[in-house]
């Protein structure tokens, strides 16, 4: 496992880096923007830490050089400007999580494996049903061209259903498969997620069939 | 003084008008009459060199006349025109005098037409030309007067002032009514200005429009200027405030990889107490900055309108990505033309916070609802444990209860309470039917910026 740290304060790198180390990772550290912009477009990492307050180029603008140029491992940002439109600016650049300073190690560290254990693990490989392509490594989603931005509760639902080849889903097998056995079914809850998917993708894209459950359309 | 410039102005043109017509008609009567006066003297000039001209002395030193003036005004007995010719000899006379006599000529020796007033026969004021001449076989001077009443030229110059006085009146009036209107196309400017000035109290983002009046650029420009200053002022201030922030949070970080180190080699209770440190001058920075962003808002006499639903929906896109949100559905139930009066910014701190609280403690759903009603409303809503009646007044307390352990609805509740409460709004806590806590944000619909000190 690699990961990137970019912070310019060199006490918190080399924290982070050590912490990073003992979690597992091999650990590269870039103090300003440029260098941190070269590494991420060289080298193959599993997860960038990235601070936003950098020398030379900042944060955010690695973070859109990288994504402009395709490079899709994951982000978190690790940040002193811990306001809301900071955050959207940063997730709406392609950032995958974010972090205020100061920060708990632990909680960085359980974000950072989690970013990872999300991204790897599955085969670089794509679903297409209909319109409806699921991308399983990326956890997104286009449709018919469009790129959907999913949350990973919404990719696993639809991720369920396009594997289950036109078979109508009930409710409660969906609520079983997304929150686990042990918890009592949630109908509402799964009724929510469809016309919550319906909005961000498009009405048809999920179709109800009374009395025995969901599908994916195009794939009855 | 009158306080309006208006009144100021009218009045003074009415004054100023007033003045110059009185003083234009004192000199119009004077030159009418002194116009009068000349037209008779010339007359009785004329008169009188044809009584010069017809004039033979007697060898007894007596005048005589050839010939008499024509005008049958000399005939009749105090018409009111006369002449006289004497020598110390003998004095002859028009019928008009009858039996009276002009008196002497008061400068004797004049050989020019010389003009005099003087108290006449018959009572008669008398406007008198006399001259002597010479004549080359004569002994003595010949005196010669002539006289025309004075009353009828007083009459006419009288008459002429009463008409002279109703002109300039009326002139008077339309005169005045010009300046009112002078005065009211001069001063409609400044009312638009002070209806701009309104607006720009309203929303200290906008400007004046430029000026079509070359004299109230100046002024336009000044205030535009003065609201860029303003403006600027405050954005300085909440920069400022962020860079403190940015300045104190990574040596805070900094701060945390030492208190890590210090575990590490052993001395928990000195890491202990460096954490407890870093906790509290953290929650003291995020209070600090949540009050003078809620201070700046305040400041700002508000006017400014978001369309709720792309900011709400690009906040949840931020909470899906994190730990706590990324397992949740959210419901987002808000009509797409839907304005609340805040600032998008703003909006995005209030509902950020808010969100993430309901994200934190829901177990399923998150629900955001918008309604049009007041000035706009907003509730976020989830499905998790909710809070019970005694500790709502606890939670939205300013700076109070932080969110220390990650558990328990704190500074984010309170954050959120401070810039509701600074954009004019009021937030409610209730039980939601999902089975959490339901947070209604209402904004009031009276928002005038003048009672928000």
């Amino acid at each position: 496992m690699r990961a990137l740290v970019i912070e310019d304060e060199d006490t918190v790198a080399q924290d982070v880096a050590q912490a990073l180390g003992s979690a597992g990772f091999v650990v590269d550290i870039a103090h300003e923007g440029e260098d941190a912009w070269y590494k991420g477009s060289v080298e193959d990492y599993d997860v960038a830490v990235l601070d936003l307050g950098l020398p030379r180029i900042d944060g955010l603008s690695v973070l859109k050089r990288w994504r402009a140029a395709q490079r899709i491992f994951p982000v978190l940002i690790l940040s002193a400007r811990n306001d809301w439109t900071e955050k959207v600016a940063g997730i709406e650049a392609g950032a995958d999580d974010y972090l205020g300073k100061p920060f708990e190690m632990g909680e960085l560290i359980a974000r950072v494996r989690g970013l990872v254990r999300r991204a790897a693990g599955r085969a670089s490989s794509t679903i297409e049903v209909g319109p409806l392509l699921l991308d399983t490594h990326r956890m997104s989603a286009t449709y018919a061209g469009r790129p959907i931005r999913l949350s990973q509760l919404e990719f696993r639902f639809l991720d369920y259903l396009a594997h289950q080849s036109g078979r109508a889903v009930s409710a409660g097998e969906l609520a079983e498969h997304l929150y686990g056995a042990d918890e009592p079914g949630d109908s509402n809850a799964i009724e929510a997620l469809v016309v919550r998917l319906r909005r961000k993708i498009g009405p048809q894209v999920i179709e109800t069939r009374r009395g025995f459950g969901y599908l994916l359309a195009g794939d009855g | 003084m009158p306080r309006s410039l208006r009144v100021r102005l009218l009045l003074g043109a009415a004054i100023a008008i007033f003045l110059a017509l009185a003083a234009a008609w004192v000199a119009m009567t004077l030159l009418f009459e002194r116009h009068i006066e000349r037209r008779i003297e010339a007359d009785l000039v004329r008169e009188g060199l044809q009584l010069a001209a017809a004039l033979s002395i007697a060898p007894d030193g007596a005048p005589a006349l050839e010939q008499q003036p024509g005008d049958a005004r000399f005939f009749e007995p105090a018409s009111g025109l006369y002449w006289q010719v004497s020598t110390p000899a003998g004095i002859v006379s028009s019928r008009s005098l009858w039996d009276q006599h002009l008196p002497r000529a008061g400068d004797a020796d004049s050989l020019q037409w010389k003009p005099r007033v003087i108290d006449g026969p018959f009572n008669q004021p008398l406007l008198v030309v006399e001259r002597f001449i010479r004549p080359e076989h004569a002994g003595s001077d010949v005196l010669i007067q002539l006289g025309h009443e004075q009353e009828s030229l007083d009459e006419a110059s009288e008459e002429f002032g009463e008409e002279l006085a109703v002109f300039l009146a009326l002139l008077w009036l339309i005169l005045a009514a010009a300046a009112w209107v002078q005065v009211e196309l001069g001063l409609r400017p400044l009312r638009h200005i002070r209806d701009q000035v309104a607006t720009l109290k309203r929303n200290p983002r906008q400007r004046m429009a430029a000026a079509h009046v070359a004299e109230i650029e100046p002024l336009t420009l000044a205030i535009n200027e003065l609201a860029d200053a303003r403006e600027r002022d405050l954005s300085r201030a909440r920069r400022r405030a962020a860079d403190l922030a940015h300045g104190l949070k990574t040596p805070l970080a900094a701060l945390s990889a030492q208190s890590r180190r210090a575990r590490e080699a052993g001395a928990t209770d000195a890491a202990d107490g460096l954490d407890r440190a870093i906790g509290a001058a953290t929650s003291a920075i995020e209070g600090e900055l949540a009050r003078s962003r809620a201070a700046a808002i305040r400041a700002a006499p508000g006017g400014d309108s978001t369309i709720a639903l792309p900011v709400i929906e690009s906040l949840v896109g931020v909470v899906e990505q994190t730990e706590f949100g990324a397992r949740l559905v959210f419901e987002v139930n808000i009509p797409d033309a839907l304005q609340v009066p805040v600032a998008s910014e703003d909006l995005l701190e209030i509902v950020g916070a808010l969100i993430e609280n309901a994200a934190r403690f829901a177990r399923r759903r998150v629900r955001i609802t918008g309604e049009p009603s007041g000035a706009g409303v907003l509730i976020v809503e989830d499905d998790g444990p909710g809070i019970g009646p005694e500790k709502i007044a606890e939670v939205l307390l300013r700076g109070g209860r932080l969110d220390e352990a990650g558990s328990g609805h704190g500074l984010g509740l309170a954050i959120a309470n401070d810039l509701v409460d600074a954009t004019r709004g009021e937030i409610t806590l209730l039980r939601s039917e999902l089975g959490g806590l339901k947070v209604i944000v209402a904004w009031r619909g009276d928002a005038s910026p003048a009672d928000n000190a």
